[in-house]
């Protein structure tokens, strides 16, 4: 879990990491629309295609690939098995086990396939927005977007010291570990609530030391956001040629192809 | 007659199937999560709906969060500081022993003893937008459904529990442990109800509802009893060693 949690790919310089994050976020949020809102699963499939092409242009390790889709992977599994056994009426195939009947229906597994698409597609435009943009730019595009500025500054201070506490945690399990802390398990619950307690305890005293040094660099009760300029010509025309991409994407896709 | 015990035996059947899949799909990665709902699941008027639910929650939540940190300046450190301890807590496995698997407790319980249920909105909110954007759990356009399932139900479960048996005189350790409990399971039976809703297509929400309850009780039964555990034990193990620090945190919560 931890492995995953870092943006330390967003940092690397290419094609994708220079562009606008408020072009970016854009850009993703006109994908996510045209992925949930598709009734075919040929764009929410063309959708992870391409993503899954730029990701591998990018050079992301195929690891952490497949840990941030795994999850989604295994959701989508159980999306289609319910759907296709629990929903529809046309039958398609059938089989006993344990004493139990049961039926695969056509329109379940449709639906299922369909639900399936929308999430692949829809994580991998997540995904693909997460390893080529920084959390702080992604703060500092939202606030040009006027989201809260008070929601900004305490996601700021989450994302910010869920790195040095995740060090600590780090640090406090190993030596429970080391001192057979997880051996059993009414030992492993002591020791779990425990490691929660000194999470609680080091985040308690992590905010008086983090406020006392926000005082002494001039901290009045509210955070600075370095005002993002204009979107650059380039920025602006990536930006209207990827929405009128997918625009066309959808139609086609969507109301173009028959069948 | 026949008609009733055929409809009941197509239920107890579903159920089975469903129970049965679910249970051995979600143990085949290392770690569940079942309480994200994923991102792309759900249609887009009802991620529409679900955003407009949670939105006066989280409005509500900011307005106390500026309140508070205009009298007090540490307010919005400490609350951020809070943030990341119960993300960190939310994401640590812990092991369900029908599911053979990991699970991760919630932590908005233990975060709305701490500071409040209405903090705790936008503390989950961000702790879900974080979730979504770097680990693929839950989703974007699924945030607004988390928020309400994990942020506000979570959340106001937990502190209305612990408030109301306090009340009555009882143990804070019970309190605190019939918290986490009741918030994990009042959790999970919303993220059914958000998932049966947006789902059942042209089958009935009830049935819908009771297969996605019954999908999800091996995995949440366990881990809300692991949750109880956790929230009374953290909490009692910060009373025993720094009191005064839950003094300074109860400034917006219950502790």
């Amino acid at each position: 879990m931890f492995d995953l949690f870092s943006d330390i790919f967003t940092y690397r310089d290419n094609a994708l990491t220079r562009i606008d994050p408020r072009a970016k976020l854009l850009i993703a949020l006109a994908a996510l629309i045209a992925v949930v809102t598709a009734e075919r699963i040929v764009l929410p499939l063309a959708v992870l295609a391409f993503c899954l092409g730029a990701v591998a242009i990018l050079r992301i390790p195929a690891k952490l690939v497949a840990c941030r889709l795994a999850a989604p992977l295994s959701i989508v599994a159980v999306l289609v098995v319910i759907q296709t056994f629990v929903t529809g009426k046309t039958p398609l195939f059938a089989f006993t086990f344990a004493g139990w009947q049961f039926t695969a229906k056509a329109e379940g597994l449709r639906q299922g396939t369909l639900l399936g698409a929308h999430v692949l597609g829809a994580v991998s435009v997540v995904f693909l927005l997460s390893i080529v943009t920084p959390a702080h730019r992604i703060f500092q595009a939202l606030r040009w977007f006027r989201i809260s500025r008070n929601w900004l500054e305490i996601a700021i201070l989450m994302y910010r010291y869920i790195f040095v506490l995740m060090d600590r945690v780090a640090d406090l399990a190993a030596a429970q570990r080391l001192r057979l802390g997880y051996t059993a398990r009414g030992r492993a619950l002591r020791s779990f609530t425990t490691l929660a307690g000194a999470t609680i305890i080091h985040s308690l005293e992590q905010a008086q030391r983090t406020h006392d040094a926000m005082r002494l660099r001039g901290y009045r009760g509210t955070m600075p956001f370095g005002p993002l300029p204009p979107l650059g010509r380039r920025d602006r025309l990536i930006l209207v040629s990827c929405l009128i991409g997918i625009a066309v994407a959808y139609g086609l896709l969507e109301w173009g192809v028959s069948g | 007659m026949n008609g009733i015990w055929t409809k009941r035996r197509n239920v107890i059947r579903r159920a089975a199937t469903v129970a049965a899949t679910a249970g051995t799909l979600i143990a085949l990665p290392a770690q569940a999560f079942a309480m994200h709902i994923s991102e792309g699941i759900l249609p887009a008027p009802w991620a529409l709906f679900w955003y407009a639910v949670a939105l006066p929650f989280v409005a509500w939540g900011l307005r106390d969060l500026r309140r508070r940190s205009e009298d007090l300046l540490w307010f919005k450190p400490l609350v951020g500081l809070v943030g990341a301890a119960v993300f960190l807590i939310s994401c640590m496995p812990i092991p369900v022993p029908t599911a053979g698997t990991c699970s991760h407790p919630a932590g908005t319980g233990l975060a709305a003893i701490l500071i409040g249920p209405g903090l705790t909105v936008v503390v989950a909110s961000i702790a879900l937008t974080l979730q979504a954007l770097f680990l693929a759990h839950g989703g974007l356009t699924t945030l607004g459904a988390n928020i309400v399932s994990m942020g506000v139900v979570g959340a106001y479960v937990g502190y209305g529990t612990y408030r109301i048996i306090r009340r009555l005189g009882l143990p804070w350790v019970m309190a605190a442990f019939l918290a986490g409990l009741l918030s994990d399971w009042a959790t999970y039976a919303m993220t059914s109800v958000e998932l049966a809703a947006a789902l059942h297509g042209g089958e009935s929400f009830s049935a819908m509802l009771t297969l996605i309850l019954l999908a999800f009780v091996p995995t949440q039964v366990p881990l809300g009893i692991l949750e109880g555990f956790l929230c009374a034990g953290a909490l009692k193990f910060v009373r025993s060693r720094k009191p005064e620090l839950l003094r300074m945190a109860a400034a917006g919560g219950a502790a």
